[in-house]
């Protein structure tokens, strides 16, 4: 018997009713989380993450060592294309 | 908790490649959409088999979705990624190959669809090399990008970073599992899928294509780019996480609306149209949280150039998300599948939203990663105009044709016959509409023109050297558990409702990633398995047989030309449909289809039953000069292909692939060619006896002809009549000749 003859005759009408029930339950969960007492301020931060401009310092002095490698003189340089 | 501040540089020359990118590419894109609008008014533009319709269109299509829109959604994420994670990318040579392998995967698509290299799936036309290069730069571009992740110092993800993940993500599954093909040559493969299968593969890539190459991930850059051109937060950050949510949920289900009231089984096609209907509500929450966040900004809107593009694409968004699942409603879509108002709605998303939103992004971004000022305000101005009116003026004459289309072709007289039994009627309504369809892609095109002057001007002012502006921001310490609150909710429900889970989670992109590719993966599977494995969606029809070797060399050369952008091969079980074309299609017609080719579009008329309607000579001369057949037909001529000379040799392995995917082709993989030689002589001699031309026993458009014959005539076949026994080389194969019943259809 091939798998097809097996899941052709697994009834398998209810099929998608199941899953749109499961992702119906999964959509409640997220709504619930998402629109839980207490979390506006935690949204209210996140939702200005788009304006927030981290501080820019001015570039270091030569012999002073990077704190992160990308501004090695070689990743840093911005000479135009 | 001590903060170690960190510095870092972000790497805008990255955007800025991307950013020409996006235009150069735009422009290309652009202009062979005009030409093929051109050549659907006046025939005469199909120049040579280089430049017809058939093997461009599919080129317009892949250079706007994955180059134009390709490169806008990655000049704004590599832009907008460094800043929300507060970290340079993770990789710059990472980002170079992603750069350069995007464009040469572009390049190589230009070179390849014109010589009608295509696998004959939308918006998947590319061959197995091109697909495996594509799998390859999104991989390095996915590894680039969550390694930023890794690297960033800002905990929480933005909304924008979770649109790009899931876009990421899904277009990687979506583009593995819609080309599993077997190569049958350097340029050449047969998908792995058939029939009914192939048609639910492709379309589940098709609709999803468009959700998580083009709304995905434009998604998120409107959630960047918006607030940051009004200076304010979106307007609701709870509703861009349901809008999130709710979109990864459901769009993945829609693919099914495609193929409505075809041979795909009912409960599928079912089940796509109610989650396209419930897609409507997120989608328009995402429309007014994008318009939302413009308040008290408005009357910024009527100075800035770049808000005014964000409006209307928010606006464009909003109107194509109604339209489509209005157009996935069973009764609209019957009127309107395989019409130009398929065509409309398409470029109502792709011009509005697609469109505005990178011209907006575009302006945007030009001051600062040039490093100078506009080249000319005005110059945008007279863009966004120009652009606007173009997509009027196209989007009415587009939408009146595929209505009229509609209506046409159902129309019946006081009689009960068809009012217009001939195709070519319907398609002449539409030439005047095609004419302002080409002009409103003219000034379309013609702000795009402002646009890129404008980009070079730009470009033109920039200082000698970039200043690369140093970044401090906090590291970000370990994940650790959240301290305990003060006042700790007590209780299961108490704790579930306070969604501390939550909280870890989305500080989490490793389970977050999980969980959106679980909710994509589930879902396709929900509706896949049926459609594969169960016996009774694709009953099996004791006549229909495979292809011979010739027909099926016929069937790749229909491929090569792209027969199938313009004729479809499923007929719907309507009335007018069958009175048109003859019995309405069913499953197991297909089930040798390696691929499908049913096709989404009537430029002309379908072909599911072509198999004996004319002679052969019919087809020759037809194929030969579209004119001297029908006086007013668009359809482009194919002179060369009574002078190709058909590969009997290459044949052999097309078959050998055939049948290493299941074809019964016995002792065909032993013979292909002779028997394609057989097959072509009797065939040739035939059109030679009815009083055509001589000699063309090996030419392309034998093998063709031998194609077209058999289409849709298995299941006239009785098993008492002899089926085309594919081993036996001494058994002719189905060429029937015949007459057409009343119903003409040159197109």
């Amino acid at each position: 018997m091939r798998l097809s003859d097996i899941m052709g005759h697994a009834d398998l009408a209810g099929y998608a009713e199941v899953a749109l029930v499961l992702f119906l339950l999964a959509f409640l969960v997220i709504a619930i989380a998402v629109l839980a007492p207490g979390r506006a301020k935690e949204w209210e931060r996140a939702s200005r993450l788009p304006l927030e401009d981290p501080p820019r310092q001015t570039p270091p002095s030569p012999g002073a060592p990077p704190t992160d490698p990308s501004i090695s003189p070689a990743a840093g340089a911005g000479a135009r294309p | 908790m001590s903060s170690r501040l960190e510095s870092f540089t972000y790497d805008d020359a990255i955007v800025r490649k991307f950013l020409i990118a996006t235009f150069v590419w735009g422009l290309v894109g652009m202009l062979v959409g005009l030409l093929i609008a051109l050549q659907l008014a006046t025939p005469a533009m199909n120049a040579g088999p280089l430049l017809s319709f058939g093997r461009l269109r599919p080129l317009h299509t892949n250079a706007v979705i994955f180059a134009f829109a390709g490169n806008a959604f990655f000049t704004g994420a590599y832009y907008s990624t460094q800043r929300l994670l507060k970290a340079r990318m993770f990789s710059d040579a990472l980002s170079a190959v992603h750069f350069w392998g995007w464009q040469l995967i572009i390049v190589a698509a230009a070179l390849t669809l014109p010589f009608g290299y295509t696998q004959a799936k939308e918006y998947a036309e590319l061959e197995w090399p091109i697909d495996i290069a594509i799998a390859v730069v999104w991989v390095v571009f996915a590894i680039n990008f969550f390694g930023t992740i890794a690297r960033r110092r800002e905990r929480h993800l933005y909304v924008a970073i979770w649109f790009y993940i899931a876009s990421i993500v899904t277009v990687a599954i979506l583009h593995i599992f819609n080309n599993l093909a077997i190569p049958a040559g350097p340029l050449k493969s047969y998908s792995i899928y058939a029939g009914v299968q192939d048609a639910f593969m492709q379309w589940w890539y098709g609709h999803n294509a468009v959700a998580f190459f083009l709304t995905t991930p434009f998604l998120g850059l409107m959630y960047y780019f918006m607030p940051k051109a009004a200076d304010r937060p979106v307007f609701s950050y709870k509703l861009s996480i349901l809008h999130f949510w709710t979109l990864v949920f459901m769009y993945i289900w829609a693919g099914p609306h495609h193929l409505h009231y075809t041979a795909l089984p009912e409960w599928a096609s079912t089940l796509g149209m109610l989650f396209s209907v419930m897609l409507w509500m997120p989608s328009w929450g995402g429309m007014i949280n994008g318009l939302l966040t413009l308040r008290g900004a408005w009357h910024k809107v009527v100075e800035d150039p770049v808000l005014k593009f964000f409006v209307v694409a928010v606006t464009a968004y909003g109107m194509a998300t109604f339209e489509g699942p209005m157009l996935s409603v069973k009764s609209v879509n019957a009127l309107a599948h395989y019409t130009d108002w398929i065509i409309a709605h398409v470029h109502t998303g792709a011009l509005g939203w697609n469109g505005f939103l990178t011209f907006g992004m575009v302006y945007w971004l030009l001051p600062r990663v040039f490093q100078t000022g506009l080249h000319s305000r005005k110059l945008a101005e007279v863009h966004f105009w120009l652009a606007t009116f173009g997509i009027i003026l196209y989007a009415t004459a587009i939408y009146s044709a595929g209505v009229t289309q509609g209506l046409m072709w159902r129309a019946f007289d006081e009689t009960g016959r068809l009012q217009y039994p001939d195709f070519i009627e319907t398609t002449m309504r539409l030439i005047p509409m095609y004419w302002v369809r080409a002009a409103g892609g003219l000034l379309y095109i013609g702000g795009m023109l402002l646009f890129g002057w404008n980009i070079l001007m730009t470009w033109r002012k920039r200082p000698a050297t970039y200043e690369v502006p140093v970044i401090q921001a906090a590291a970000l310490e370990p994940a650790v558990a959240e301290p305990a609150p003060a006042h700790a909710p007590a209780g299961v429900l108490a704790r579930f409702m306070s969604a501390a889970w939550h909280r870890t989670w989305e500080r989490l992109p490793v389970t977050f990633t999980v969980m959106t590719a679980l909710a994509v993966i589930v879902a396709s599977l929900f509706e896949i398995i049926p459609t594969f494995l169960i016996k009774s969606n694709v009953p099996t029809i004791a006549s229909v047989k495979p292809y011979t070797p010739l027909e099926l060399a016929g069937r790749d050369l229909y491929i090569r030309e792209g027969c199938f952008n313009c004729h479809s091969q499923m007929i719907r079980p309507f009335r007018h449909e069958t009175e048109r074309y003859g019995e309405y299609s069913k499953p197991g017609e297909f089930v040798y289809d390696h691929p499908f080719l049913w096709g989404s579009r009537r430029i002309g008329p379908d072909l599911a039953r072509e198999g004996g309607k004319y002679p052969d000579l019919w087809h020759v001369r037809h194929m030969q000069d579209p004119r001297s057949i029908t006086a007013r037909s668009i359809m482009p001529k194919y002179p060369w292909m009574l002078t190709n000379r058909i590969d009997f040799d290459g044949i052999q392995r097309r078959v050998d692939v055939m049948a290493m995917l299941g074809v019964p082709y016995g002792d065909a993989v032993n013979r292909a060619p002779q028997m394609a030689r057989a097959q072509a002589a009797r065939i040739a001699s035939g059109i030679a006896a009815e009083g055509g031309p001589a000699g063309l026993d090996d030419k392309e458009i034998v093998a063709l002809v031998a194609y077209l014959q058999r289409l849709g005539t298995d299941i006239t076949r009785t098993t008492a009549q002899a089926p085309p026994r594919l081993p036996d080389a001494a058994t002719p194969g189905p060429a029937p000749s015949g007459t057409r019943p009343a119903t003409p259809g040159g197109f």
